[in-house]
């Protein structure tokens, strides 16, 4: 079958490159920024295992081709695939307005953005006013992104599981078709209204936001016990009943998906008045605890940080990304300048942005070198846990730092160690 | 002195007046007089003041006019402004006007530039405001404030808690929530319930008290202070994150432990009941935010300008000042209420209750004799609305005359917040205007207004002739409620300069509290004899003590 997939995300990429590997055609659609820039110079901006090689064989094959946003969809092509960030409804909403009209064939439109509950009916709500009579019965149907960073090529080719959120017989069927390469072990395929898949998709997003907020209150729990939050981490997740995953205490998460807007019922059930309650209470506590390596460096300078000088390793809301929709690191620097402090930081990728987030400031350095952003500082906090500060070169921090004080907002460091290197050593839920 | 007061020219044109008009009735005065609105009413800015359901004629006003001028009226508004020591009991001025001048405006008295003094605490201010409101003032252990609490009694309580429930429709959220409590009762009674609500961590708390002696407001400052230590532990900077203090004693506040960077000061020319607009009127300004209390600022010098400028015949102050005169000194009236018809100033009538009393409720005059006419009348009130449901049977059909001020805007719900509701809270608003006037029009024609009143029995009739003014704001903004209170301020000092007393001091409230200190030494077992007790007291005591 030919495609047009459209979107910059992970999930793009994979299932454009899966469904490629299986003989599809595919038009990737790429919305300006690094992703578009970096495919265009052959590199893969995922550090997914598989996944650079695969896209490689499939552009060579000539079955994966990039394209933009603006160019049309190919005359052969029947399905339009949504894989959109969450803030691109809009887009969306323009994509399936401007498909083109007077065709033989009707559209069958995949959404797997996670957007707003409700959203896939309001794009068939569009594409119907959009097609023409010949084209009645174009479809848009729901299938959350269920990929598992870090394993996303393979979430996608062995899939656990389907949500299929569709109405139209037909565009079910056209579906288990596209992902029958993909099937096979069993039939994974879980079949539900539009609405139900999207809402479906949510539940777990806000069950995995609950589990991180759980451990963090956990975490500021430990630390006021004197226990160490890593230990009672493990004994949990030794616990099948409960599982290893999303047990990580930290300083807040951040993202698109995670963010307020998407999470939210509100508008989908606007006008009955109806919140989530836990959700909301799961949201406040992660922002609250955006500030958490703010409040141990406040209490360990007596509640004096003006004119002090503070490091902050990794600004993005995870580690490999260059976004920072949302990311901890905004809020804690909103914090330090409040006090008067002045901020280094260092971010292998969204250093621009940060600037860009930013605007000129005195009290905001950026720096290429996390060394150099750590040098006279009175503290060093470590806030997304990219791989290169894993095992810092501590000798080299302890003499260029004003103070030799490290927060680990991720838990990477081992606390015994950092303490024997000379380093006051605060972690989430353990010292 | 005091008798050859009301033997003046003035005086006496103004009494013959007054006989000339005992015996006319409003019923009859209004359907005399189709232009009687038309005479007696004003307006400036926003606030429109009728008067013509008053006991008066345009003569009534010549002749209340001779009186002001002839007790110099005009040379005693130039002192106030010219920071003379007016307030002669205590050898200061009274220059409240001046916390409200803008901020281009420079004012020299005695060779120091009272702008720049109040302009800098003002900046002080917004500092501080702008930190909590952006949810970044933060407690000993990190948190974001998110309640402050404020502790002062008086002058320090009344003036922001009025002005804080005027405004709430001004309370629009910050970046992060924020609410404002007010305690003041020296039993402790709103605080105890605070802090039962409140976390010790997210509080702050405003200690507000112009002599920082204040014992209410120190027991209340006290008990903050051990809450605090208990519930958050000894921590750094305990005091300097949960307390600020506002001022005239920079040392005492020092003393008790208020970092010097949260200290805010006022001084002894404003009077503790006219210092809303100085630093005492910080809750205020965190609730709305800045720009709004700047506005209110900007209102009440709208007023000062007004004040000074304006005609006697056009002068809105004179003209409420010099009609409260007629009333109680010609009419003999001497109870007048203070009937808001909006619930957001459900505190104006105890605001208007120590700005008055508190003011004028003096027997002895500038030249320290004692007077031999009436002063301040008796000031109460009550929002208008519920206060039929209380004591308007009284106003209606009692043996007293009572004089009213009815308040009322005419326009409300127009803020964006009240989009979805607005249509049913605009009809409420219009049931409140229409009892405002019906409640006006009776008291004043009494059975005129009833169409067959004649046919019921006495005890369904209505006496009427109750005189009343309405002022009428446009919309209840920062800016009009600025006005407003300036207004009532100067109408204040207006009836102070013809009853030749002075309206800022208050010496009336000095000797309970040191009378309660005898007390309560002996109630503690400090001392073992009160001194000279009545028996009354002697008798109380025995049985609290047991």
């Amino acid at each position: 079958m030919q495609l047009e997939v459209y979107g910059d995300t992970l999930c793009a990429l994979v299932s454009a490159t899966a469904l490629a590997s299986a003989g599809n055609q595919v038009f990737l659609h790429l919305p300006e920024g690094n992703v578009a820039q970096q495919l265009a110079q052959g590199d893969c901006p995922f550090r997914e295992p598989g996944l650079a090689d695969l896209m490689a064989e499939q552009s060579q094959a000539g079955r994966l081709v990039l394209s933009s946003l603006e160019s049309p969809p190919h005359q052969q092509s029947t399905v339009v695939w949504l894989a959109l960030s969450p803030d691109a409804l809009e887009l969306a909403v323009q994509i399936v307005a401007m498909l083109p009209t007077h065709r033989a064939e009707r559209w069958l439109v995949v959404n797997q953005s996670t957007f707003p509950v409700g959203t896939s009916e309001s794009l068939q709500r569009a594409l119907v006013e959009n097609t023409t009579e010949s084209e009645t019965g174009s479809a848009v149907v729901s299938l959350p992104d269920l990929i598992i960073e870090g394993n996303a090529l393979q979430s996608f080719m062995r899939a656990d599981s389907w949500l299929l959120g569709a109405e139209q017989v037909w565009a079910q069927k056209q579906v288990a078709e596209l992902l029958r390469p993909f099937n096979r072990r069993r039939d994974a395929i879980m079949l539900m209204g539009s609405r139900e898949a999207e809402f479906t998709k949510l539940a777990i997003t806000g069950m995995l936001a609950t589990r991180l907020s759980y451990m963090n209150d956990m975490a500021n729990l430990a630390d006021h016990l004197g226990v160490d939050i890593e230990r009672i981490r493990q004994g949990m997740g030794a616990d099948k009943r409960i599982g290893e995953a999303y047990l990580y205490p930290g300083c807040g998460f951040g993202g698109l998906s995670f963010s307020r807007d998407v999470m939210s019922l509100a508008s989908t059930l606007q006008g009955s008045g109806m919140q989530a309650q836990l959700l909301d209470e799961v949201l406040r506590i992660n922002e609250r605890q955006k500030e958490v390596l703010f409040r141990k460096l406040w209490r360990h300078y007596g509640t004096e940080l003006r004119g002090r000088r503070v490091a902050i390793w990794g600004v993005s809301f995870k580690p490999e990304s260059s976004r920072i929709d949302n990311s901890p690191a905004l809020k804690l620097i909103e914090a330090l300048w409040a006090q008067g402090v002045e901020v280094h930081v260092h971010d292998p990728r969204a250093l621009q942005v940060l600037g860009e987030w930013a605007g000129e400031r005195d009290d905001l350095v950026l720096h290429d070198d996390p060394y150099a952003a750590a040098e006279g500082a009175d503290a060093l906090m470590l806030v997304t846990e990219w791989k290169a500060y894993w095992s810092p070169d501590l000798l080299r921090l302890k003499m260029s730092m004003a103070h030799p004080l490290l927060l680990d907002g991720r838990n990477v460091w081992d606390p015994d160690f950092i303490k024997q290197s000379g380093f006051t050593y605060f972690g989430i839920g353990r010292s | 002195m005091s008798d050859s007061r009301r033997n003046s020219q003035a005086w006496q044109a103004l009494l013959a007046h007054g006989e000339e008009m005992r015996g006319k009735h409003l019923s009859d005065l209004f359907a005399g007089d189709g232009q009687r609105f038309e005479d007696l009413h004003r307006q400036t800015g926003a606030i429109l003041f009728d008067f013509s359901k008053q006991r008066i004629e345009i003569e009534t006003l010549d002749r209340l006019l001779d009186l002001a001028r002839e007790r110099g009226l005009a040379e005693r508004i130039n002192a106030l402004f010219a920071g003379e020591a007016v307030n002669s009991s205590e050898n200061r001025a009274a220059m409240h006007w001046a916390l409200r001048l803008p901020v281009d405006n420079a004012c020299v008295v005695q060779g120091e530039d009272v702008a720049l003094l109040v302009h800098a605490q003002l900046q002080r201010m917004e500092e501080i405001v702008q930190q909590v409101r952006a949810g970044q003032w933060r407690g000993a252990t990190g948190e974001v404030i998110t309640d402050v609490v404020n502790i002062g009694v008086g002058g320090s309580d009344l003036g922001p808690l009025m002005v804080s429930e005027a405004l709430t429709d001004w309370c629009l959220p910050g970046q992060s929530p924020l609410s404002v409590h007010f305690a003041s009762t020296m039993d402790g009674s709103q605080l105890s319930q605070l802090l039962g609500d409140l976390s010790a961590h997210s509080t702050l708390f405003i200690i507000s008290s112009k002599s920082f002696s204040t014992i209410d407001t120190l027991s209340n400052a006290a008990t903050a202070r051990r809450w605090l230590e208990r519930e958050v532990g000894d921590c750094e900077g305990l005091l300097g994150c949960h307390f600020l203090g506002v001022s005239a004693a920079a040392d005492k506040m020092t003393e008790w432990g208020i970092a010097p960077g949260n200290q805010m000061r006022l001084w002894d020319w404003v009077g503790g009941r006219y210092s809303l607009w100085s630093a005492i009127g910080l809750p205020v300004a965190l609730a709305i935010g800045m720009p709004a209390f700047r506005d209110l600022l900007a209102g009440a010098h709208s007023m000062d300008e007004h004040f000074q400028q304006v005609p006697f015949a056009d002068n809105l102050p004179v003209l409420l000042g010099m009609i409260g005169i007629w009333n109680t000194n010609v009419l003999g009236i001497n109870a007048h209420a203070i009937l808001p018809y909006d619930g957001r100033l459900k505190e104006l009538p105890n605001y208007f209750e120590q700005l008055e009393m508190e003011s004028n409720g003096k027997s002895v005059s500038l030249g320290g004799e004692t007077v031999d006419y009436a002063t301040c009348p008796i000031v109460w009130g009550n929002v208008g609305p519920n206060a039929q449901h209380a004591f308007y049977q009284l106003l209606h059909q009692g043996t007293e005359v009572v004089t009213c001020d009815f308040i009322v805007p005419a326009r409300r719900y127009l803020e964006p917040q009240h989009n979805e509701a607005a249509v049913e809270l605009v009809a409420q608003h219009e049931l409140a205007l229409a009892n405002c006037l019906a409640q006006s029009r009776l008291l004043a024609l009494g059975d005129a207004a009833v169409e067959g009143a004649e046919a019921l029995p006495l005890h369904q009739r209505y006496r009427g002739n109750q005189p009343s003014s309405t002022l009428l704001l446009d919309e209840l903004t920062p800016y009009s409620l600025g006005a407003l209170i300036a207004l009532y301020e100067h109408k204040v000092f207006v009836q102070s300069v013809i009853w030749d007393i002075n309206p800022f001091d208050q010496w009336g409230v000095e000797m309970g509290k040191r009378i309660a200190m005898d007390t309560l030494a002996y109630i503690r077992g400090d001392s073992d004899e009160l001194n000279n007790a009545d028996s009354s007291t002697a008798g109380l005591l025995a049985r609290i003590l047991g």
